[in-house]
């Protein structure tokens, strides 16, 4: 049924010229490919659900799955401000869209917050200083790859690192705890006795993806990342929208400072240890979209999946450091296959 | 003095402590014995132990770790245990769904204090008793330690007398927010006060994880270039004994072995360095892991029968110096 839907499915609309260019029968060999991965994706997601669903009584549990969503918060706000970067920027892995900077980012955002909480201000403060650090972090990414036309790859790894200097100026590389009544309700339960956190993300998610999957604005930016020369001429400020597009994740650092400030009762040390993580996750996302391409949705659903897995392994009582394994092996075949697709396409 | 008659006291608190404890035990055991056999063993039979650990990296942790396992197998229960890998955020998740599992208690080894707490206190909430093992947190209802007071004492007065009551020392002091670190911190600043002609020279330096070795070797590197007189420094202490082996290796690497390293935790390696005589590595005190990790669990064992647990459960330290080295490796059964 569903492969029939498939071909009678006209081509993406970014490839007008597609079933011109290819004979027939490979054509209808790309779809079936292209439609056993992605639905390949969403059945192994739902066989890992359904594994762990029968062998753990408390997995369904409301709790655990708020939980799941909680842990996932802090990865999956960054992942998704990192595939709006990789969506505006273009999907290629070396020249394309990526902000490498974006865990050091929520590290310094999170210091900045704990620091101004001990040193006695306000919530408002302390947050509003959190996530102006993102927003300036992503306003010198912006810079750096627009009007100096830096590879954001070597942009964003510079911005990096000095930010994690700057981290660790601030913080002395110590632990500054923080106690306040945002981080408080952040941590607590909402709802449905279900995490704030847990609607923290999804919330931020939502508006995310409505913004970049269901407006004029969000169609722009996919025809900027995707097409830089058609976009171009037909009017659009690429450069605007590439520079938005950082602003917009390291908005996302900030905002995930402060979840992690939430989570860990104050600023720790070692977010760095975050970055391939995210990475990971915006890079799995796509296998988890309708043409596989980066989406808001699929990266959410690519963070889920990680923190099921984690979360299912610790409940089945097996070690956590298979994960790690599967998700490579995971992003491993999702790069292979959509690099054939692509090479049978072009 | 403060600070001073603070250390005093602690002690003189854990000795009256200590002997009420011994008293307790030494007559419950000649009032109960024969009866409760099966108590005194304790029996983990059909629970389910949660057994969480900052990271096993060290040699600590890995024994205190696996013992752990291992005591709760042996007392017929069944391990849940998970490894953050020294990454706090990691950590938390793992206690978070921890929490979800209701085992019938929980062993935190290791952590910082300040993000580990607020989890704690959640288990409790929950109804599960959470015991701990090298951390102070005041919702542990049972810490098993060593006795860092003893430790840092002990350490600090071998350093004193091996410099001869003078001479400048190099302090790692980056893990001041874990307790044991701290305590052993203070212990050797309330010793050295009163040794006027030793200073210890500022700015002291940060230990960093991970790493934890080549930045040590980096760092003691360069205050031997700041400090390139034979004599200017005296000693170098750590409150571990992993920056001690990158310290160590500078010292050697830099051909200034008059110097002597000082820390705690009796890892093989660096016993090894206090056993060669050509070494600067001059003193290790060495926990007892293993004892500690299987200490938690016999307490979980003997709380869940209904037992009263002391808020503190110490296992002796023992320090090894160039002089005693062997005898207390054959102890620990490495080497």
């Amino acid at each position: 049924m569903l492969a029939e839907t498939a071909f009678v499915t006209p081509a993406t609309p970014y490839h007008p010229g597609e079933e011109a260019a290819v004979p027939a029968r490979s054509q209808i060999g790309l779809h079936a490919a292209k439609l056993g991965l992605q639905g390949g994706a969403f059945a192994v997601f739902a066989l890992v659900l359904l594994i762990f669903a029968l062998s753990s009584p408390i997995f369904l549990s409301p709790f655990n799955l708020g939980n799941i969503l909680a842990q996932s918060a802090i990865s999956g706000v960054l992942a998704i401000g990192l595939t709006v970067v990789i969506i505006a920027g273009g999907g290629n892995v070396v020249t394309g869209g990526i902000d490498l900077s974006l865990a050091a980012n929520m590290g310094l955002s999170a210091a900045v917050y704990a620091s101004l909480s001990q040193a006695g201000q306000p919530d408002a403060v302390a947050a509003g200083a959190a996530l102006a650090t993102g927003l300036v972090i992503g306003a010198v990414n912006a810079v750096a790859v627009t009007r100096f036309a830096i590879v954001p790859l070597l942009a964003t790894l510079a911005v990096m690192n000095i930010v994690g200097g700057l981290e660790l100026v601030l913080t002395q590389n110590t632990v500054i705890p923080a106690v306040t009544p945002l981080l408080e309700t952040l941590s607590g339960a909402g709802p449905l006795g279900v995490p704030v956190l847990a609607y923290g993300l999804i919330g931020f998610a939502l508006v995310t993806a409505l913004a970049v999957q269901a407006t004029p604005l969000g169609l722009r930016i996919q025809a900027v990342g995707s097409f830089p020369e058609a976009a171009r001429a037909s009017g659009l400020a690429v450069n605007r929208f590439v520079a938005g597009s950082f602003l917009f994740s390291g908005l996302s650092g900030g905002l995930a400072g402060i979840f992690s400030a939430a989570y860990l009762s104050g600023s720790t040390t070692g977010a760095g240890e975050l970055l391939l993580p995210v990475v990971v996750t915006a890079l799995l996302g796509p296998v988890f979209s309708r043409r596989l391409v980066p989406s808001i949705t699929g990266t959410l659903l690519s963070a889920l999946f990680v923190g099921v897995l984690i979360n299912g392994f610790q409940l089945l009582n097996l070690s956590s450091t298979l994960v790690s394994g599967i998700q490579g092996l995971l992003i491993l075949l999702v790069v292979s296959a959509t690099t054939l697709l692509k090479r049978k396409e072009g | 003095m403060r600070e001073a008659n603070k250390g005093g006291w602690f002690q003189r608190r854990d000795i009256l402590k200590w002997s009420a404890v011994a008293g307790v035990a030494a007559a419950g055991t000649t009032l109960l014995s024969g009866t409760m056999a099966f108590a005194q063993e304790g029996s983990l039979k059909g629970k389910r132990i949660g057994i969480s650990t900052a990271g096993t990296d060290h040699f600590f942790d890995l024994q205190a770790y696996n013992a752990q396992i291992e005591e709760v197998k042996r007392l017929g229960g069944e391990p849940i245990a998970v490894d953050a890998g020294r990454n706090d955020g990691k950590l938390v998740s793992q206690l978070q769904t921890l929490i979800a599992q209701k085992p019938d208690a929980i062993v935190q080894l290791l952590g910082t204090v300040s993000v580990i707490d607020p989890w704690l206190k959640r288990a409790r909430d929950a109804g599960i008793p959470v015991l701990t093992i090298d951390v102070g947190s005041s919702h542990s209802l049972n810490n098993s330690t060593s006795d860092n007071w003893g430790i840092g004492k002990d350490l600090a007065l071998q350093l004193v007398s091996d410099i001869g009551g003078e001479g400048n020392i190099v302090v790692f002091n980056g893990f001041y927010g874990v307790t044991p670190c701290a305590i052993r911190y203070d212990q050797l600043v309330n010793v050295v006060k009163y040794y006027p002609k030793v200073k210890i020279l500022q700015p002291e330096l940060r230990d960093v994880i991970p790493n934890t070795v080549q930045d040590a070797f980096s760092q003691i590197t360069a205050i031997l270039n700041k400090y390139p007189e034979k004599g200017s420094i005296k000693a170098i202490w750590s409150a571990w004994d992993v920056p001690q082996l990158g310290a160590t290796q500078a010292l050697v690497a830099a051909g200034r072995t008059e110097i002597k390293t000082y820390g705690v935790d009796g890892s093989p390696e660096v016993l090894q360095l206090v056993a060669d005589p050509k070494s600067p590595a001059a003193a290790d005190v060495a926990q007892q892991p293993a004892e500690l990790g299987r200490t938690a669990i016999r307490n979980v064992a003997r709380l869940l029968a209904g037992e009263t647990l002391p808020r503190e459960t110490y296992v002796p330290a023992l320090i090894a110096n160039k002089a005693n080295v062997g005898e207390v490796s054959k102890k620990l059964g490495i080497g």
